[in-house]
């Protein structure tokens, strides 16, 4: 439970509220790389932390993310033309380059300068990996460029994807630390999805459907670990690592590659589910990669040209009664990222956390919600710069084990808990 | 998708998740009063614990353990374990336990696993969930690592926290 107050602090996030100072010390996922896939290609429409945006690429390769609308008369720089190193209105021509800053304005005498005194605010457009990347507060407080492992391996070895969700970001975040409800909604998927199937670590998944948890804080986050029973009175464990603001990693399975998520706010009813899947130390199969094209795994299927699911709740997310009747999945929806998005969107575009009854095994969202709290408060009253900006802390990776019963999870999985270029990782 | 499946109409999908349909959620308390027994195992647990006991709780329970580590959980009955209410006043273990519906051991230091062992047993006995939280800090070192060690055996869930501010919002959430 939270207070209506409290709620409203972690889940509003547009320019001048607190949460939205916080989202604005990170660099956040803003576009996929193949949005913008050649010079002087069409503009792109953004909206992020309730601001609208375009991101454009110019004839020198140079991405920009601006707002959206002509300094002019207000029209949308969608409808620009995107030539000779800027991008220019159609109404009346006036041009801007990747920084925001009005170059020509055609009706204006040459020598004049007026078009010095125009300037769109423009945030920073860096390419890591297939996203593009955007730093939406201050330079004063940069931060370092993101090493996120699925972002810095070689390209053949990862794969991201994006889908709309129609909720505020809060409640999707914590969806990615929920591990317990793993064993129920998408327990049909473990022995049939080809991203899933076949790892020896789902049987223990599926026979002990009572886990013990652990929440441990980090510097950067949590690490949660989510303890089942295995062979000889050992424990298999699943270790997922949370770092702030909303990063999160689900641990692997066999050689399956491992993935995890960024919740982006949109507005405070939607945000952006960016889904990755890599593997730390091979290239993704090309089945691999189909797999995840075709919507397996945490990816889905698009209304064809949008990055909206295919299953949404226009079609009440294609309920197949009869398939959760057959027990061929849990809730009656097919696929592990629409079965979680189905059901996050029916709490309403923004979940009334008054109204909850959380138990112990919620307490990894519990202590997220507190970590993002503190955070947000030390910045808005002190300007304490929060935790998960430090590169050290996004080298992090989640971590499959089995451990003898006396084994601290987070000692005996310290070195495999961190991310380091071809490092072997640990997973059953 | 079946060939069962049977499209849902619009107004019955669509809308049912707008901010403007969630407006007719029915208004009603839907949980009742949870009775929370809440166990400082140490000093600084007790002091943390301490500190906010006068918050208004929803009948939760505050007990200090005053056992030692010579407890043994095997020869120790439930009323017989040293406890004291926040004013001083000794409790008795069997009477607060009875009708709870979490337990949450706090524990900084390692200290009286034993008596941490005969509270989880006495949860376990009646299926009351029971959650541990390990108090740490950046320089905890050894003995974050024997509050945690203490508690594993007996927690159903364990919560390695860095600052005493989470036991307030843990229980808040937890309506205790």
């Amino acid at each position: 439970m939270l207070r209506k107050e409290v709620n409203e602090l972690l889940t509003q996030t547009d320019p001048g509220t607190p949460m939205g100072a916080l989202f604005r010390q990170y660099w956040i996922p803003a576009l996929l790389a193949s949005e913008l896939p050649e010079d002087d290609c069409a503009p792109v429409r953004v909206k992020l932390l309730g601001e609208r945006l375009i991101a454009f690429r110019d004839s020198d390769g140079r991405y920009g993310l601006m707002d959206e609308f002509c300094a002019h008369r207000g029209v949308s720089l969608w409808f620009g033309r995107n030539e000779e190193s800027g991008l220019r209105c159609p109404y009346h021509g006036w041009k801007y380059d990747v920084n925001g800053q009005c170059t020509e304005v055609p009706s204006e005498p040459d020598a004049s300068g007026f078009c010095e005194k125009i300037k769109l605010r423009a945030y920073p457009l860096i390419k890591i990996g297939d996203v593009l990347w955007t730093h939406m507060g201050g330079k004063e407080n940069r931060p370092p460029e993101p090493v996120w492992e699925f972002a810095t391996v070689a390209p053949e070895q990862t794969f991201t994807s994006k889908r709309w969700q129609e909720c505020n970001w809060l409640q999707a975040m914590e969806g990615g630390i929920d591990s317990s409800h793993v064993s129920f909604l998408h327990s049909g998927g473990l022995n049939t999805d080809p991203l899933f199937r076949g790892a020896k670590g789902n049987q223990y998944n599926l026979a002990d459907k009572k886990p013990v948890f652990e929440v441990t804080e980090t510097e950067g986050g949590l690490f949660i670990g989510a303890r089942r029973n295995a062979e000889e009175g050992r424990h298999y464990w699943r270790i997922t690592p949370w770092i702030m603001p909303s990063f999160t990693m689900v641990p692997p399975r066999g050689d399956h590659p491992q993935h995890g998520h960024f919740w982006v706010p949109i507005d405070d009813e939607n945000c952006w589910a960016w889904s990755y899947d890599y593997h730390p130390t091979r290239a993704l199969t090309g089945a691999e990669r189909q797999a995840m094209r075709d919507g397996h795994g945490i990816h889905n299927e698009y209304v064809p040209g949008t990055f909206r699911p295919l299953q949404n709740k226009d079609n009440d997310y294609m309920m197949d009664r009869e398939a959760q009747k057959r027990g061929d999945t849990f809730s009656g929806i097919k696929g592990i990222a629409m079965q979680d998005a189905s059901l996050q969107e029916s709490m309403g575009p923004i979940c009334d956390r008054t109204k909850e009854n959380l138990v112990s095994t919620d307490n990894g969202i519990i202590m997220a919600r507190h970590r993002l709290r503190k955070a947000v408060t030390a910045l808005r009253d002190k300007g304490t710069l929060p935790p998960g900006r430090n590169p050290e802390h996004q080298k992090v990776r989640s971590v499959a084990a089995v451990l003898e019963a006396d084994k601290n999870y987070v000692e005996a999985c310290r070195d495999a808990l961190t991310a380091a270029p071809g490092k072997q990782r640990t997973s059953v | 998708m079946s060939g069962s499946h049977r499209p849902t109409l619009l107004s019955n999908c669509t809308l049912a998740t707008t901010a403007a349909e969630a407006r007719f959620r029915v208004e009603y308390p839907n949980s009742r009063t949870r009775s929370s027994r809440i166990f400082a195992l140490d000093q600084r647990a007790a002091e943390a614990m301490y500190a906010i006991t006068e918050d208004p709780w929803q009948g939760a329970h505050f007990l200090t353990v005053l056992a030692n580590d010579d407890i043994e959980p095997e020869a120790t009955e439930a009323s017989q374990l040293p406890l004291a209410h926040p004013d001083g006043t000794p409790a008795d273990l069997a009477v607060e336990i009875e009708g709870a519906d979490v337990v949450v051991l706090i524990s900084s230091s390692g200290r009286n696993a034993g008596a941490a062992e005969v509270v989880a047993r006495e949860a376990y006995h009646r299926s009351i969930m029971t959650a541990g939280l390990a108090l740490s800090d950046l320089n905890a070192g050894e003995k974050a690592e024997a509050a945690v060690n203490a508690m594993r055996p007996f927690a159903s869930v364990l919560v390695v926290a860095r600052d005493e501010e989470f036991i307030p919002a843990m229980l808040n959430a937890l309506r205790a």
